[in-house]
């Protein structure tokens, strides 16, 4: 069984024409990453808000359709249940502070507090995030005093010390210089092994190093499913989002019909010098 | 490690100075205690008894480690409040003892008095929680307010005003900058500054409200009130002779109030 | 059009942030500040809009220092766009956003609404002119917070992060304005973490490392040398390094790279 489901959901904010969501179905496996790439206004934040169960509230609901983990609903959770299960990390880091601590410490230990765990299993967790997300340092700061880098790294480790299994993510990278960003990728790729982690992004470079499944997401359904080949290659993907630099060199050498025909368009770096190489001797 | 409030976490604790006097380290809820009887000594206690309270609340700061701070803030908030009732009292409001004093000038003693007396009431209640708030962490009063099995909105309650207003100013500030930077005047005319109110209030309440939405979806995955108490982590020692130094403290608060209201 | 000349600057009481800052901007050049986060280039940006001022040193915005220029009359001459447009934005039409820059100017009636709707028309939101700003998508809003700059007509235009979050037709957008711009003699100035884009469209990068100036290049030459761009801790742009990669004479862009491999593999 899938650990959550996406069955035809179609969603609209009240007073809206336009479904945000339109009757899309998808599904996530545990211990996956999988990146969701999503053009402006493709119902990005509102697919991931109902992923991490906190769609439907009050009085917006689904026309149809339903998001379910381990086959069951999302009204029927509990707030704990679902605390424990899943937590979201949105797009602004000081909108992702809780506001009731006074350090980073306490902020992180705050949820796991809130589940009435026993003092010694609350420190055990709260230096376990600490150490994946490079805070140890911080742990006595102010959290609002961080940097917005900073403040991420502190929203994820208070994510992780609820130890979910679900992580969901919404643009991550976006205020992350190239060093930060490499950091985080390997903060990532340290996350225990069966923890879902679901990103949403915009940029293309980025996203590649976050994920092995990618997905499109395009006017509230996902448009393709598959590798990054696959996603970052599709005509709705390049009409949207464009084409990594790399790709975009190897389309204008095609475009002037000199890229042997059945050599993929390299995708990053690593790859497109083969690539390039294979061409010229075509 | 311990993340008992420290020295760096000073920016959002408002008045606390860190240290490691008898204050400092006696329980949240004891300092509490012990400024709620001084406050209702304060309010019952003539002048000279108030007055003895100020000096004695003074002289407890600095042995606290907390005068200089305290004795500003008294003093910054007190003159001007002390001028003001003296001279309303003693010299304006019309009273049967008016004496002349210099040309059109009149004072009244029990004018004076009741000045003195008021200010002084309030300068001891004064003094009594600046002793509380420059000796006690914030976080430390939410940590014992949870011990004790206080429902974790309250705790939010009081917690989030003083956490939220050092990023709300920030945010205030920003968004004067970009304002005036896209050539919004803030310096000229009084009328051109009250024109200017709607674009520093509007992106201000918008993201306040936008914040408020964020916080409520964060606190719930958070788990915040899911369950009916918290685990309470580093909680400020408590021991014996402070609960009981407390229960003797509210005793007295009460009997204070109550003996002079019975008397009378 | 802009000048700094031996800048430096500190918070109160803090470490120095700027120190020994210097350079200028042309007309029609468009200059990208780039460096680690805390390297200095928000500061340095506020620096130039008039909004802190230098302990020494002085900023020439326009023929104005910006020492005796208040804030909202440098506005008419560098037009600032933050990272944050929810913090500029603060009328209920997108139409009166537009507007509010303009109107300050003295543009009324018909000049006024040819203005809007020119500005509407780069930005592509000419549809979107009476919706409430906030009601559209984050790539929206920011173009809208672009359009109100732009519809003042500075003479220079200080970006700070433009591209964040823009998909490939608001980008599209973005980069045409600030071809555009240049194009009309405008300096535009980019504080910028992409470096894809950053070699697309500046013609000139500042790096900035620990508040001091490490390069301050023509786009190709900064981003060709290793030795700069790691220390401004900067990416390099893929096109750059395939391009050594393969051989090829440097480039900045796909298109150029396309090009120049192009040329090189005519004759097999």
């Amino acid at each position: 069984m899938a650990l959550i489901k996406v069955e035809d959901l179609f969603f609209r904010y009240p007073q809206a024409k336009a479904p945000v969501l339109d009757g899309l179905s998808v599904a996530f496996e545990q211990g996956e990453r999988v990146a969701i790439l999503a053009p402006n206004a493709a119902g990005k934040t509102t697919l991931a808000r109902w992923l991490a169960g906190l769609y439907p509230d009050g009085g917006l609901v689904a026309e149809r359709g339903h998001v379910s983990m381990d086959g069951k609903p999302w009204p029927q959770w509990s707030a704990a249940e679902r605390a424990a299960a899943v937590q979201f990390v949105g797009q602004v880091p000081s909108q992702q502070l809780t506001g009731c601590a006074f350090t980073v410490y306490e902020e992180i230990a705050f949820g796991p507090c809130n589940l009435a765990l026993p003092e010694g299993e609350v420190r055990a967790r709260v230096e376990q995030a600490l150490a994946v997300c490079n805070l140890k340092h911080l742990a006595k700061r102010d959290p609002f005093t961080l940097s917005g880098g900073e403040q991420q790294r502190l929203s994820i480790a208070a994510a992780l010390a609820m130890q979910p299994r679900v992580l969901i993510l919404d643009e991550p990278t976006s205020n992350l210089d190239p060093e930060s960003r490499d950091d985080f990728i390997a903060q990532l790729d340290a996350l225990p092994a069966g923890l879902t982690v679901i990103v949403f992004e915009v940029a293309l470079r980025p996203s590649l190093g976050l994920a092995r499944r990618f997905m499109l997401l395009d006017e509230g359904r996902i448009v393709v499913d598959g590798t990054p080949e696959t996603v970052l290659a599709h005509p709705r993907c390049i009409e949207t989002l464009g084409m990594t630099a790399v790709a975009r060199a190897a389309f204008e050498i095609r475009e002037a019909g000199r890229w042997p025909e059945g050599l993929a368009l390299p995708l990053t770096l690593a790859v497109a010098e083969q690539s390039f190489r294979e061409a010229a001797r075509a | 490690m311990s993340s008992r409030s420290g020295p760096q976490s000073g920016q959002t604790a408002l008045l606390f100075l860190p240290g490691d006097s008898l204050l400092h380290r006696a329980n949240p809820l004891t300092s509490l205690i012990f400024m709620l009887w001084m406050i209702s000594a304060a309010a019952v206690l003539p002048t000279i008894g108030t007055t003895i309270l100020i000096v004695a609340g003074v002289a407890l700061s600095f042995a606290m480690g907390v005068g200089p701070r305290v004795t500003k803030r008294l003093v910054i908030t007190m003159l001007p409040l002390l001028v003001a009732l003296l001279v309303v009292h003693g010299f304006l409001v019309s009273r049967p003892d008016f004496i002349p004093l210099v040309g059109p000038l009149t004072y009244s003693p029990t004018g004076l008095e009741y000045a003195a007396q008021v200010v002084t009431r309030i300068g001891a209640m004064l003094t009594a929680s600046l002793i509380f708030v420059t000796t006690t962490h914030p976080g430390d009063i939410l940590k014992s307010l949870d011990q004790r099995g206080v429902s974790p909105g309250v705790s939010y309650l009081i917690a989030s005003p003083l956490l939220l207003i050092e990023p709300f100013s920030e945010r205030a500030k920003a968004i004067r900058d970009a304002q005036r930077a896209r050539g919004l005047d803030l310096t000229s005319t009084f009328k051109a500054r009250f024109k200017a109110l709607p674009a520093l209030l509007i992106p201000l309440i918008t993201l306040a409200l936008s914040d408020l939405d964020h916080r409520a979806s964060i606190l719930n995955s958070r788990a915040f009130r899911a369950q009916k108490h918290r685990t309470v982590i580093d909680a400020p020692p408590d021991d014996r002779f402070q609960v009981w130094l407390r229960r003797v403290l509210i005793v007295l608060a009460i009997a204070q109030l109550g003996i002079p209201l019975l008397w009378r | 059009m802009l000048d700094v000349a031996s800048v430096d600057f500190a918070y109160p009481g803090g470490n120095p942030v700027l120190s020994d800052i210097a350079f200028s901007v042309r007309r029609g050049e468009v200059l990208a500040i780039v460096g680690r986060n805390g390297a200095g280039k928000s500061t340095l940006l506020r620096l130039l809009n008039g909004l802190r001022q230098p302990a020494s040193g002085t900023v020439t915005v326009d023929g104005l220092n910006t020492a005796d220029t208040p804030v909202h009359v440098l506005a008419h001459h560098i037009g600032t766009v933050f990272q944050a447009p929810e913090q500029q934005i603060f009328n209920a039409k997108v139409h009166d956003e537009i507007a509010f820059g303009p109107r300050q100017q003295g543009l009324t009636g018909a000049a006024l609404e040819a203005r809007i709707a020119e500005v509407l028309g780069r930005i592509g939101l000419a549809d979107a002119a009476q919706l409430h700003p906030l009601d559209l998508d984050a790539a929206a809003r920011r173009l809208v917070a672009l359009g109100s700059v732009l519809a003042m007509k500075p003479p220079v235009l200080l970006l700070d992060e433009p591209q964040r979050g823009l998909d490939a037709n608001a980008m599209a957008r973005l980069e045409a304005i600030v071809a555009e711009e240049a194009e009309a003699g405008t300096c535009v100035i980019l504080v910028c973490h992409d470096m894809d884009f950053v070699a697309r469209r500046a013609s000139r990068v500042l790096a900035l490392a620990q508040g001091r100036i490490a390069a301050d290049l023509p786009t190709l030459d900064f981003f060709t040398s290793d030795e700069l761009t790691r220390k401004a801790g900067v990416e390099v742009p893929d096109p750059v390094e395939l391009a050594r990669f393969l051989g090829l004479p440097p480039v900045l862009t796909p298109s150029a790279l396309a090009a120049k491999w192009l040329a090189d593999h005519r004759s097999a």
